[in-house]
């Protein structure tokens, strides 16, 4: 702050650090801190306190009917202290309802049922497949392009990633469909040379399977893997790799001893990315499979938030998920032995 | 080994005389029979025959962009010529890729690989060939003490001084027993002060290993201080290739005299020819001076005086009257700037007593053997 003061006055030092500060409270520390607030807690529900007060208000309504139509006196006092009864009643549940005491503690964790926790497992086993493969697929083309120069570096960058990634991801996820579709464009060229028999449902089911999945992620996500690759590949002295081929060095060897070492930030980044974005990925599991290739994590979040309506529990499975993403950055970190200023780089 | 069929050139015996002891370097001649390389309408280098010998401290010098970083790539493998050969040992090497090749070559840059340890670095050529670790770092070991650099095995590259990491360069190089060491201005990133500690001491390893060492730079001082013989490059094409004492006192074209030290340098016309020697009438009258041949009576014509061969006293041929301009001190001598006719001469004369107290009248002279008369051609300065 002093210096920070001392090069740009106090007034312009100020702004800066006001917006530091904003900065980290409106995108780390608020939304952080609501939701795992959020995941600490949960509402004791006694019974089913809603389904018994929508019960009263139907009694509540034959009551009034009945009402309306009794002569007798006797029986119309009746039916209206019954009726002031179930409508004290409905004032006390629906204050409840409102307002139920909340508990603290970790039973949102640990209440998983082993489903959930099977589909946590195996989504976070699926993101380091995707993780691994995107790596393999990526390695050679950011080494091409890292390597290249001038204007074809230009035409490769821009055709082959550039291009594809200013279409919008669910549009991308989108074409994978098509593609894989039972009568999609992989089906319909099997079908057309006779090797699957579309009319009576002799498709191949490429969806139903998760490597369906795999793929329209990695090609997602390829971008995150390719470009933090490209930036270190490209600080590479190339006189380093004629030098190694120079003495004698295999191109394996070339890789191993001095590209991959050197590239060792970039691909910790790019793992790191791909993984953190496939583990979280909603929509193109969601997409991909229709339901039919078994959900991925982040879609039984999605349920807990939009279809059970227990935000606590989903929070609480988000905040698993941060937990496990985490420790991968940090087993990536130590891994590849790069600390947070090499990733900066 | 194809016999070699050059003629009886080659200088049997150095090799032998400083990679003794069953030391397994040897040296090997390299040749360049018309190599000429093209990088698509460029011509990066012309119809070229060179012939270095075997255990020769051999430079190339030229300034940048004349082409000899593309002669050193070919012969190490990276670039292919576009036509001729090039044999090393008598063996032509079409078709074989740098790893194949006799040669190591030392980068610019030194391209030390800055992840691995110093003796990781020097040992990376023994990897390659899948030498066992014990054996290689053993081997490495040896060579960090042939460069003085006994106990910075575990350093990594960056730990070491501009001086220390050349030497590195030059053990990781050495350490795949090369028959020829190219090397690709390595001195050029070292202070004046390392540099010339440094040439002292290339020289002393070569001499030590015995094998080639094919040396390029822009520096003639580098050039002439460390080779046996050096070629002067320019645009492509070799002008000269001579000892250093030959390229100094008897450059063969324009470009190599005004390229290696310093020239006055005259337009005229030539008037006489006679013996080897021209009469050429220049605008401080006629000067005298050596020529080898091809200028006729009635041609244009360079006539070149190196400063320090120029007197103060003397009449008659070669001499006329001059302005003292300005003098600059170099410490030993004093650069005298003079000017005849619209003409400007730079004299170098030995320090002493006599020089402070110099009239600003002149005259300068020199001898006929120390002029050298050329047809009028490419120039070093432009």
């Amino acid at each position: 702050m002093g210096s920070l003061a001392r090069a740009y006055g106090k007034p312009l030092a100020t702004l800066i650090a006001l917006i530091t500060v904003i900065w980290i409270l409106a995108l780390i520390l608020v939304p952080l801190g609501a939701m795992v607030q959020q995941s600490l807690w949960w509402r004791d529900a006694k019974g089913s306190v809603s389904l018994t007060i929508d019960r009263l208000y139907n009694d509540i309504a034959v009551l009034e009917l009945d009402q309306g139509n009794a002569t007798d006196p006797a029986k119309k006092a009746a039916i209206e202290a019954q009726l002031a009864a179930k409508q004290a009643e409905v004032t006390e549940l629906e204050a409840q309802e409102k307002n139920p005491p909340k508990t603290y503690g970790f039973a949102n964790f640990t209440r998983m049922s082993s489903l959930h926790f099977y589909i946590f497992v195996r989504t976070i086993i699926y993101a380091l497949m995707v993780t691994l493969l995107a790596l393999v697929v990526c390695y050679p083309v950011a080494y091409v392009v890292a390597l290249a120069s001038g204007p074809r570096k230009a035409v490769i960058l821009m055709v082959c990633l550039i291009v594809p990634y200013a279409i919008n991801e669910l549009l991308r996820v989108y074409a994978w469909l098509m593609i894989l579709d039972y009568r999609g464009v992989i089906n319909g060229i099997l079908g057309w040379l006779g090797i699957v028999d579309l009319d009576n449902r002799g498709w191949i089911p490429f969806l139903e399977n998760p490597s369906a999945v795999f793929l329209a992620m990695i090609y997602t996500y390829v971008l995150f893997m390719v470009f933090p690759m490209v930036n270190t590949l490209e600080t590479l002295d190339r006189n380093q790799i004629e030098a190694a081929r120079d003495l004698g060095a295999s191109t394996v060897r070339i890789h191993r001893r001095v590209i991959i070492p050197h590239a060792k930030p970039g691909i910790a980044v790019g793992c790191i990315m791909t993984f953190m974005l496939s583990a979280g990925s909603y929509s193109v599991p969601s997409i991909m499979t229709r339901g039919q290739g078994g959900d991925w994590f982040s879609q039984l979040v999605y349920r807990q938030f939009y279809e059970s309506n227990n935000w606590n529990m989903g929070s609480a499975y988000a905040v698993s998920l941060l937990v496990v993403c985490t420790i991968f950055i940090l087993i990536m970190m130590r891994l590849f032995g790069v600390g947070l200023r090499d990733i900066a780089k | 080994m194809a016999p070699d069929d050059v003629e009886g050139r080659d200088m049997p015996g150095l090799g032998g005389e400083h990679g003794a002891d069953g030391d397994p370097m040897r040296g090997k001649d390299v040749r360049l029979d018309k190599v000429s390389i093209r990088f698509g309408e460029a011509t990066a280098v012309h119809p070229t025959d060179l012939s270095i010998h075997a255990g020769e401290f051999f430079s190339i010098l030229g300034p940048s962009g004349c082409g000899k970083t593309t002669i050193l790539r070919t012969i190490s493998g990276f670039i292919h010529p576009t036509e001729g050969r090039v044999l090393i040992g008598g063996e032509d090497m079409a078709g074989k890729e740098p790893n194949e090749r006799p040669t190591a070559l030392i980068f610019q840059n030194l391209a030390l690989f800055p992840l691995m340890s110093v003796a990781e670095n020097v040992a990376f050529g023994l990897e390659a060939r899948g030498i066992g670790k014990a054996e290689r770092l053993k081997r490495a070991q040896e060579l960090l003490e042939l460069v003085a650099l006994g106990g910075f095995g575990d350093k990594k590259p960056a730990d070491l001084s501009g001086g220390q990491r050349q030497r590195v360069a030059i053990a990781r190089a050495l350490a795949v027993e090369p028959s020829v060491l190219l090397l690709d201005e390595p001195l050029s990133a070292l202070d004046l002060k390392l540099r010339q500690h440094m040439r002292t001491e290339l020289r002393a390893i070569q001499r030590r290993v015995g094998i080639t060492f094919i040396y390029i730079t822009h520096d003639q001082g580098e050039a002439l201080a460390m080779s046996d013989r050096v070629a002067v490059m320019s645009r492509g094409r070799l002008e000269q290739v001579a000892e250093a004492d030959m390229l100094y006192a008897d450059p063969a074209t324009p470009f190599v005299a005004t390229f290696v030290g310093e020239q006055n340098v005259l337009r005229g016309r030539v008037a006489t020819l006679a013996g080897g020697e021209a009469g050429v009438d220049t605008p401080v009258g006629r000067l005298q001076g050596r020529t080898s041949g091809t200028l006729s009576v009635g041609d244009e014509a360079l006539v070149m005086v190196r400063p320090e061969r120029i007197a103060l006293a003397g009449t008659g041929e070669n001499s006329f009257p001059a302005r003292l301009v300005s003098r600059s001190l170099e410490g030993p001598s004093v650069n005298l700037d003079c000017a005849a006719a619209d003409q400007q001469f730079m004299v170098t004369l030995p320090n002493g007593p006599a020089i402070r107290e110099l009239p600003e009248e002149l005259s300068l002279s020199f001898g006929r053997q120390d002029a050298l008369v050329f047809p009028v051609g490419a120039l070093a300065n432009g």
